[in-house]
């Protein structure tokens, strides 16, 4: 039994002693980086303690925050959901901008190819009834604004000055049953004319049978109506059919998106004082 | 006082191979360093043989010019073998179980300062396997004789006791 005791105390005594070599080894040792191995060893040797370590204080710091930690997360959670929407509201607000910037800019170009005064004006109102295909805008007499004055959008034709007051007027949508606008066809130049239905679609009246009409073709207003100035566009043919009588019933799509119509131009006559304003 | 004898018999058993060593090419390879350890282990203390293996280990490599620490582990670790083999292994007057218990210290010495070597810092001698296996057998013949001596020694001097 002593034997073994002592023994017992070898071994106890062996393992230190080893260690101690070993440190003294590393301690005059140095990696090719320069570094003392005794160095790199605890390094090696923290490491995995330090991540033990880590692991448990974060997971319970994560426990702690995650689930006792929540006085004024409530708070800042509906905080945070105002931002969210106030940030979302702008933004929206901000791209209506940007869109309304890019039609602005091909009004801005319509009117510098045709070359006339024009005047800037927002869509108020809608009449109330949609078949009445009416819209009210921001500009008036005192503007400049004249029965009869042509509205056109950066697509084409949106319609005429029907009434006006001394800061607003009511504008006739070409789709307007009441509309009517000499026009032609852009290959064939047959002259016509361009009535409104209440329908989203125009009926283009007066072209014979023997008229070629193709599916697609532009229909450009002739300028015979003495209101609207020659070569604009106002919309493309999507139906022709040959008609019982003399002329074709053809069917035209507006170029100009009517129902969600939003900035529009009028056109001035020449001697009128203001022009080209800005939109409010 | 015991210390004393531990750290001067250390050092002279250095000093000793050193100058053996110099003058006899063979006694180069002969681990007196060892067998000091091995009798301190055997005759004496197995645990104070732990250390007389070590503080012999840290002289030969302060002499060497090593980093102190490579012979001071494998003769520690030696030391250790021999004390556990002699307690186990039926060892009176059987020569070839001492030569073996020595010639496996030595091995076990040269083997673990060869693997330190190659661990920290990556380079070891390509002499040193055969050097290391034949002071293994110079040191295990050396080791038999001379404690075969001892042990005649003691006898005697247990004979003219009684």
């Amino acid at each position: 039994m002593p034997s073994r005791v002592n023994g017992q105390r070898s071994a106890a005594v062996l393992i230190p002693l080893l260690v101690l070599h070993l440190a003294l080894l590393s301690l005059q040792i140095e990696r090719p980086s320069g570094t003392l191995l005794f160095k790199s060893w605890t390094m090696a040797a923290q490491a995995p303690v330090l991540s033990l370590f880590a692991r448990i204080t974060g997971g319970v710091g994560d426990f702690w925050r995650g689930y006792f930690w929540l006085v004024g997360a409530r708070a800042e959670n509906e905080a945070l959901r105002e931002a969210v929407n106030r940030l979302s509201l702008l933004n929206g607000a901000y791209e209506q901008s940007r869109l309304e910037n890019a039609r602005l800019r091909r009004l801005l170009a319509l009117s510098d190819s045709m070359q006339k005064h024009t005047l800037g004006a927002r869509v108020t109102a809608r009449a109330p009834s949609f078949l009445a295909n009416l819209v009210y805008i921001d500009r008036g007499e005192r503007h400049g604004v004249r029965v009869d004055a042509p509205v056109i959008s950066g697509e084409g034709i949106v319609g005429r000055v029907l009434l006006v007051s001394a800061g607003q007027a009511q504008v006739q949508l070409i789709t307007n049953p009441g509309a009517a606008i000499g026009v032609m066809l852009e290959n064939s130049r047959t002259p016509g004319v361009l009535a409104g239905t209440g329908d989203p679609l125009l009926e283009l009246k007066y072209i014979g049978n023997t008229d070629p009409v193709a599916v697609g073709e532009l229909v450009l207003s002739s300028g015979l109506d003495g209101i609207l100035p020659k070569g604009m566009t106002i919309g493309r043919v999507v139906e022709v059919e040959k008609g019982k009588g003399v002329f074709q019933a053809i069917r035209v799509k507006p170029l100009v998106d009517l129902i969600h119509l939003e900035e529009v131009a009028v056109l001035l006559d020449p001697q009128t004082p203001e022009t080209a304003g800005p939109l409010p | 006082m015991k210390y004393i004898f531990l750290a001067l018999s250390s050092f002279l058993a250095i000093i000793a191979q050193m100058i053996a060593g110099e003058n006899f090419f063979l006694f180069n390879f002969l681990d007196l360093s060892l067998l000091l350890a091995a009798y301190w282990a055997i005759y004496r203390s197995r645990m104070q043989a732990l250390f007389v293996g070590s503080l012999t280990g840290i002289l030969l490599d302060a002499a060497l010019g090593w980093p102190l620490g490579y012979n001071g582990f494998g003769r520690t670790l030696a030391a250790f073998v021999v004390g556990q083999c002699w307690k186990r292994f039926n060892t009176a007057d059987q020569p070839w179980v001492r030569f073996s218990i020595f010639a496996a210290a030595s091995c076990i010495n040269s083997a673990s300062i060869y693997l330190l070597f190659w661990f920290m810092q990556r380079s070891s001698s390509g002499i040193f396997p055969g050097a290391s296996l034949l002071q293994a057998v110079i040191t295990a013949g050396v080791g038999v004789v001379a404690f075969a001596a001892v042990d005649g020694y003691r006898r005697i001097q247990t004979h003219k006791a009684h």
